[in-house]
C-alpha cells in the first residue's frame, strides 16, 4: 500500500468502485495527489499508477492534457485570475497586475513564503462578478485590491493557526 | 470484391479495405499519409490524406443508377474532404485526389507542418529519405509564410531511452511512434504530453523507452525526430548502399538490410553504419528486435582472428598462411584416422556446415556434433514442421498456439510480437512454462507445471487439462512452439516428441500454419540438422573425446562449464573462429579465421525451414575467409575434388545430397514478389520504414509430413527430472536477450541494457536461506560456480534457481542441474 492509499484510504476506495475498471478512476484520483502535495509531482503520478495499474507515462500524459492538473509545484493558494474580455472591461486585468505586484510575483510565480502562486486564466464563468479569481478551485468574486488584501491576510492566518494548532 | 473509381477510372477492390491502401496497391495512386502506417489503426490525425469523396446515387426506391442530363451516373458528392486513411472502400465510391481542392488541401497541411518545423534537412539523419521532406517536395507550397523568428525551439537531445532519441523540434505529433508501442508491441511506455501546439512525446516510465522494438519506431517516424543512439549523425541516408541480410542471432530469420558505406573507422572498408529491417510478410514483416538492429559491432570487434596460427613445437601460437595451416591440418587429420568429430555452431550457414560434412566424410568419421546443445528435436520439425506457406500474420480466429517451455519474448523477440498480434486477431493462445514469462500478460491461457515436466504435461494434457486440449484439438490450425527452458537434452526430445504426437494425433501436420516450431539458439538450427550436426552427437563427443577435434563458430567455454574437462582430453584442437581471444584459443593446435555473416554470402535455414540468402556487404577482416571456403580447400587436400569457388556452388552441391533441400538454388531463394503492404518501395511517404525486399524471399521446405508419407507417432520417452532435496535446488539456466556472448558483447551500446550477473529465487527459499534481493549468492553445480545478485521475487518457483545463460564471465550450465546456493558475505 502506498502513501496515497494509506492517508485516503476510503476515498480512494470510493472512488474506484464506481467505475468498471480501475483505469477509469485516474482523473480524481490525480487531484486526490495534486491535494497532497500541491502539485501533481513525480511520486503521486507513480502512485496513481500503481493504484490504477497503469503505465506511469500514459498517467503523466493524463495529467499533462488537463490544465486544471498542475505539473509544477504550487502555493498553498493557487490565485487563479481570469482576464478574459468582458472581465477585462470590469478591470480584471489591472487586477491582475496590482495583485502581481502586492505579492511581489511574476505571472505564474509563487511567493516567496510558498504561500501563493498567481496565473491568469480563461473564462471561469463568472464575468457579471469580476474581477473575480479561483483560489484552489473555489470562487472568490466581485474584487478589488482592498478585499483582495483582506482575504490574503486571512488566508496567512488561516495557515498559521493550521501551523500554530498543529503543535 | 467491389467497383471504387479512383479519378474517373474504374477498380475492382477487395470490400473493405482501407482506401489509401487500395489506392496504392490497385491504382497505383499514391495519396499522401504521415499519421497512417498499413500496420496500424488509422487515427485520421494528419488531414495529409484529404481527398475528394462521393457516392454514386442510386435511387432508393428501385436501387437504379440516378443518371445525370449526359446519361453519366450522378455522384453525390460529400461537402467537404474527407481523410481517405479512416475510409473503408465501398460498392460506388468515387475518389478524386488531382482536383486543385485537393492540392490547395495537401498544400496547406504541409505548410501547417512547417510552421514549426526545421528546415535544416542537409544536418538531419532523416534527410533524403524523408516523408516529410518528399512529401513537402512534391505538394509543399514552396515558399513559406512563416516568420522563422515565429517557430518554437524546443529540446533536440532528449534521450527517451538509452537507445532512442527524441528532437521535440522536428517531430510533427503523428503518434506512430506511440501506437506502434501500444497497439503493436504491448508496452504503451510512449504517450503525448500536453497539447495544441505544445504536444509532445514523453515517457515517464522507469526504466524508460526500453523495449525490445524500440528501434522499429526511428524507421516508420516520419520525419527526423527518432533516431537511434547506434545511427545518430552516423552517415547520409544517400550514402548509404543496402545489402540484404539476415538477423544472425535467432531462429526467426528476420530478414535485415546492411546500410553499408566505404568508411574511415573501418580503414576505407565497406562497413555497417545501421541495419534495418527488409520486407517479409511471411518472417517478420517490416520489424525486427533492438539486438538484430543494434548487435552488428562484434562483426568489427577488435578481437576477430586475423590470420591462421599453428602452435610451434614450445606450444607457442604462430602466425602463418593460409595454405601452410591447412596443409597442417590436413597432414594432422589424415593421421588422425577416423578419430576425428567435429562441433558447429548455429550461426555456421548451410554451406559452412556441408564443407565442414564433406571434411568428415573425407576422414571417414560422422561425428558431427550441434552447438549449443540444448534444444533436441530438430527431426521432428523436419517431419511435422510448420507446413509450406506457413504465416504467424495468416493466424486468426478459430487457430490455436501452444508455447511451452519457452521466454519467447527473450528467445525469439519477433515471433512474440507476431504473436501477441495473432492473440488480437482471436487466436487462442496458450502458455505452459514453470514460471511466469512476458508471454503470459498477452496469453489467453497460462498453465503451470513444475521444472522439468513440461513433456508429461503435454503427453498427460488429455487426461490432466482435458479443456485445453479439447481447445487445442478442435482449433483449425495449431502450431506448438517449443523451448527447452528447465529440460535436460532428453527432456527436450520426450517434450518434442509428444508436441509432435499431439500434432500428428489431431491432424495438425502436413499443411500451413499447422505444426511443430521451437527456439532453436542461432539462425541456423534447422540447417545443422539438415546437414547431419545434432546436439546428440556432441553429447557423444563430450563423453568421448576424439583424438583430433574441429571446433567451428562454437564458444565451448563461455556456453558449458564443463567444457575445460573434456576438451582437455582431445589430443588436437582446431578453431575456426571469429575472435582470436576465445578461451579456447588456449587449447587450440590450429586457429583458423573465419569471416563473420557481414563479409560474406551465405545461407541460414530457419525455425520454420526458410532457407534465406544474406549477401556480401562488409570489408573483409585481415586474412579471415568465409568458413565453407576453408573448409572446401582442406577438403581438397583430403581428396574431395577441386574446391568451391562459390557459396553458390556449396549450394548446388547440398541441393544433389541432401533430400530436404532438393531444387533449391541461390536463383530461387532470391525470387521477390511484391509483398502488401507494399513499403519502401518508390512511393513518397513510407521512406526510411523499412526496405523492400530485393534479396529475397527464400524458401521453405518441405516437411516429410507434407511429402505424402506416413507419419506415425512414437512413444514418448520420458525422463525423471531432478527434484530438489534436502540443501540442493534446480538451477535452470534461462536465455534472455541482452547478454554477454561474445557476438553481442562488442556493441558497446548496449551495455547499459545488459543486466548485471542475477538470479531469480523464491521469496520462501530466499528466506530459509537467509537471502535478500540484492544479496550476492554463490552457486555451485558440479562443474560450475558462479557468484551473481539475487533477485527475490516470485518469480522463479519453489526450489528452483532461475539462472540466466552469459550474465556471468563463468559459463552457466546449458541445461538443468541440482546445486546449492549460499549467501556471500
Amino acid at each position: 500500500m502506498n502513501q496515497l492509499q494509506q492517508k485516503y484510504q476510503d476515498r480512494i476506495t470510493h472512488t474506484l468502485s464506481k467505475y468498471p475498471d480501475k483505469r477509469s478512476a485516474v482523473m480524481p484520483l490525480l487531484y486526490i495527489a495534486q491535494e497532497e502535495y500541491g502539485w501533481v509531482s513525480p511520486e503521486g503520478i507513480d502512485q496513481v499508477a500503481e493504484i490504477c495499474d497503469m503505465d506511469a507515462t500514459q498517467v503523466k500524459s493524463i495529467a499533462g492534457f488537463y490544465t486544471m492538473y498542475s505539473e509544477k509545484p504550487k502555493g498553498k493558494y493557487w490565485l487563479q485570475v481570469c482576464t478574459d474580455l468582458p472581465c477585462a472591461l470590469r478591470g480584471a486585468d489591472q487586477f491582475h497586475e496590482d495583485l502581481k505586484a502586492y505579492l511581489e510575483v511574476e505571472e505564474g510565480g509563487t511567493t516567496a513564503d510558498g504561500m501563493f502562486t498567481v496565473e491568469h486564466v480563461m473564462c471561469l464563468a463568472a464575468c457579471d462578478k469580476a474581477p473575480m479569481l479561483q483560489c484552489n478551485f473555489h470562487f472568490a468574486e466581485n474584487l478589488d485590491m482592498d478585499k483582495m488584501k483582506v482575504l490574503i491576510e486571512q488566508w496567512r492566518n488561516e495557515v498559521n493557526q493550521q501551523v500554530n494548532g498543529s503543535r | 470484391m467491389v467497383k471504387i473509381y479512383i479519378d474517373d477510372r474504374e477498380y475492382d477492390v477487395p470490400a473493405g479495405m482501407n482506401l489509401v491502401d487500395a489506392a496504392k496497391w490497385h491504382a497505383d495512386n499514391d495519396i499522401p499519409v504521415f499519421c497512417y502506417h498499413p500496420k496500424m489503426e488509422p487515427v485520421g490525425m494528419c488531414r495529409m490524406c484529404l481527398v475528394q469523396q462521393g457516392a454514386i446515387e442510386k435511387d432508393r426506391a428501385t436501387g437504379e443508377v440516378v443518371l445525370d442530363e449526359h446519361g453519366q451516373p450522378k455522384v453525390r458528392w460529400m461537402p467537404k474532404l474527407q481523410t481517405a486513411c479512416t475510409q473503408r472502400v465501398t460498392d460506388g465510391m468515387v475518389i478524386r485526389t488531382n482536383t486543385a481542392e485537393v492540392d490547395q488541401a495537401r498544400q496547406n497541411v504541409i505548410e501547417f507542418l512547417l510552421t514549426s518545423h526545421p528546415l535544416d534537412c542537409p544536418i538531419c539523419d532523416k534527410g533524403g529519405e524523408c516523408p516529410l521532406q518528399n512529401l513537402t517536395m512534391e505538394h509543399g507550397p514552396g515558399m513559406s509564410r512563416m516568420q522563422f523568428q515565429d517557430k518554437q525551439h524546443l529540446d533536440k537531445h532528449v534521450p527517451l531511452g538509452d537507445l532512442i532519441y527524441l528532437d521535440e523540434e522536428r517531430c510533427i505529433q503523428c503518434a506512430r511512434c506511440v501506437r506502434f508501442q501500444d497497439e503493436l508491441v504491448g508496452d504503451d511506455v510512449l504517450a503525448f504530453h500536453e497539447r495544441g501546439r505544445r504536444l509532445q512525446i514523453i515517457t515517464n516510465s522507469n526504466p524508460g523507452f526500453d523495449t525490445y522494438f524500440s528501434g522499429n519506431t526511428t524507421d516508420i517516424c516520419p520525419v527526423g525526430a527518432l533516431t537511434t543512439a547506434d545511427f545518430r549523425f552516423g552517415a547520409r541516408p544517400w550514402e548509404l548502399t543496402e545489402v540484404p541480410s539476415i538477423d544472425p542471432f535467432d531462429a526467426a530469420g528476420s530478414n535485415i538490410s546492411l546500410s553499408i558505406r566505404l568508411d574511415r573507422d573501418f580503414g576505407g572498408k565497406a562497413m555497417i553504419k545501421r541495419v534495418m529491417p527488409r520486407q517479409n510478410e511471411s518472417v517478420n514483416e517490416i520489424w525486427i528486435s533492438d539486438k538484430a538492429r543494434f548487435g552488428h559491432h562484434f562483426t568489427r570487434s577488435e578481437n576477430r582472428a586475423q590470420s591462421p596460427m599453428i602452435r610451434n613445437a614450445n606450444g607457442q601460437l604462430m602466425q602463418t598462411t593460409w595454405e601452410e595451416a591447412l596443409k597442417s591440418v590436413a597432414s594432422i587429420l589424415k593421421a588422425a584416422g577416423k578419430d576425428v568429430a567435429a562441433i558447429a555452431g548455429s550461426q555456421m550457414s548451410n554451406e559452412d556446415l556441408w564443407a565442414l560434412r564433406e571434411v568428415m566424410s573425407a576422414v571417414g568419421s560422422t561425428r558431427l556434433g550441434a552447438w549449443p546443445i540444448t534444444h533436441a528435436g530438430a527431426d521432428l520439425v523436419a517431419q511435422v514442421g510448420v507446413g509450406v506457406g506457413s504465416n504467424l500474420g495468416d493466424l486468426g480466429k478459430g487457430d490455436a498456439v501452444l508455447i511451452i517451455a519457452s521466454d519467447l519474448e527473450e528467445e525469439v523477440p519477433i515471433w512474440r510480437l507476431r504473436l501477441k498480434l495473432a492473440k488480437e486477431r482471436g487466436v487462442f493462445l496458450a502458455v505452459a512454462n514453470a514460471r511466469h514469462t512476458r508471454m503470459e500478460d498477452f496469453a489467453t491461457a497460462c498453465l503451470r507445471y513444475d521444472y522439468g515436466m513440461a513433456a508429461h504435461f503435454l503427453s498427460n494434457l488429455r487426461a490432466e487439462n482435458p479443456d485445453l486440449a479439447q481447445q487445442l484439438a478442435q482449433a483449425n490450425n495449431l502450431i506448438i512452439l517449443t523451448g527447452a527452458e528447465g529440460l535436460s537434452l532428453d527432456g527436450s526430445r520426450a517434450l518434442m516428441q509428444a508436441a509432435a504426437n499431439f500434432l500428428i494425433e489431431t491432424g495438425h501436420v502436413g499443411k500451413p500454419n499447422n505444426g511443430l516450431l521451437s527456439t532453436f539458439p542461432g539462425p541456423n538450427g534447422m540447417g545443422q540438422y539438415y546437414m547431419g550436426f545434432t546436439p546428440e552427437n556432441t553429447q557423444d563427443i563430450m563423453i568421448n573425446p576424439p583424438k583430433v577435434l574441429i571446433v567451428a563458430q562454437a564458444d565451448l567455454y563461455h556456453d558449458d562449464p564443463s567444457a575445460s574437462q573434456w576438451v582437455h582430453e582431445v589430443e588436437t584442437v582446431i578453431n575456426l573462429t571469429l575472435f582470436a581471444d576465445e578461451t579456447l584459443s588456449h587449447e587450440a593446435h590450429t586457429i583458423l579465421p573465419i569471416q563473420s555473416f557481414a563479409e560474406r554470402d551465405g545461407t541460414f535455414t530457419n525455425g520454420e525451414r526458410r532457407v534465406q540468402r544474406f549477401y556480401t556487404a562488409q570489408g573483409p577482416i585481415a586474412d579471415a575467409l568465409p568458413a565453407w571456403q576453408v573448409l572446401s580447400r582442406l577438403g581438397e587436400k583430403l581428396g574431395r575434388g577441386k574446391a568451391k569457388l562459390s557459396a553458390a556452388t556449396v549450394m548446388a552441391d547440398i541441393a544433389k545430397n541432401v533430400p530436404a533441400f532438393a531444387g533449391v538454388t541461390y536463383k530461387e531463394i532470391s525470387n521477390v514478389k511484391r509483398q502488401f503492404p507494399d513499403v519502401g518501395g518508390r512511393d513518397l511517404y513510407y521512406g526510411g520504414t523499412a526496405y523492400q525486399n530485393r534479396g529475397g524471399l527464400g524458401v521453405q521446405l518441405k516437411t516429410t509430413a507434407e511429402s505424402g508419407e506416413a507419419i506415425n507417432t512414437a512413444p514418448v520417452e520420458l525422463v525423471n527430472a531432478p527434484r530438489s532435496q534436502a540443501g540442493q535446488m534446480l538451477i535452470v539456466p534461462t536465455t534472455v536477450l541482452y547478454n554477454r556472448e561474445r557476438t553481442f558483447l562488442p556493441s558497446a551500446l548496449m551495455h547499459p541494457r545488459v543486466m548485471m550477473p542475477y538470479a531469480e529465487i523464491n521469496s520462501a527459499d530466499a528466506a530459509k536461506l537467509g537471502i535478500k534481493s540484492g544479496d550476492v549468492v554463490e552457486i555451485v553445480a558440479d562443474t560450475m560456480r558462479v557468484r551473481v545478485k539475487a533477485h527475490v521475487n516470485g518469480g522463479a518457483p519453489e526450489g528452483s534457481i532461475v539462472l540466466p545463460r552469459h550474465l556471468t564471465t563463468e559459463a552457466v550450465p546449458m541445461t538443468m542441474t541440482l546445486g546449492r546456493v549460499s549467501k556471500v558475505d
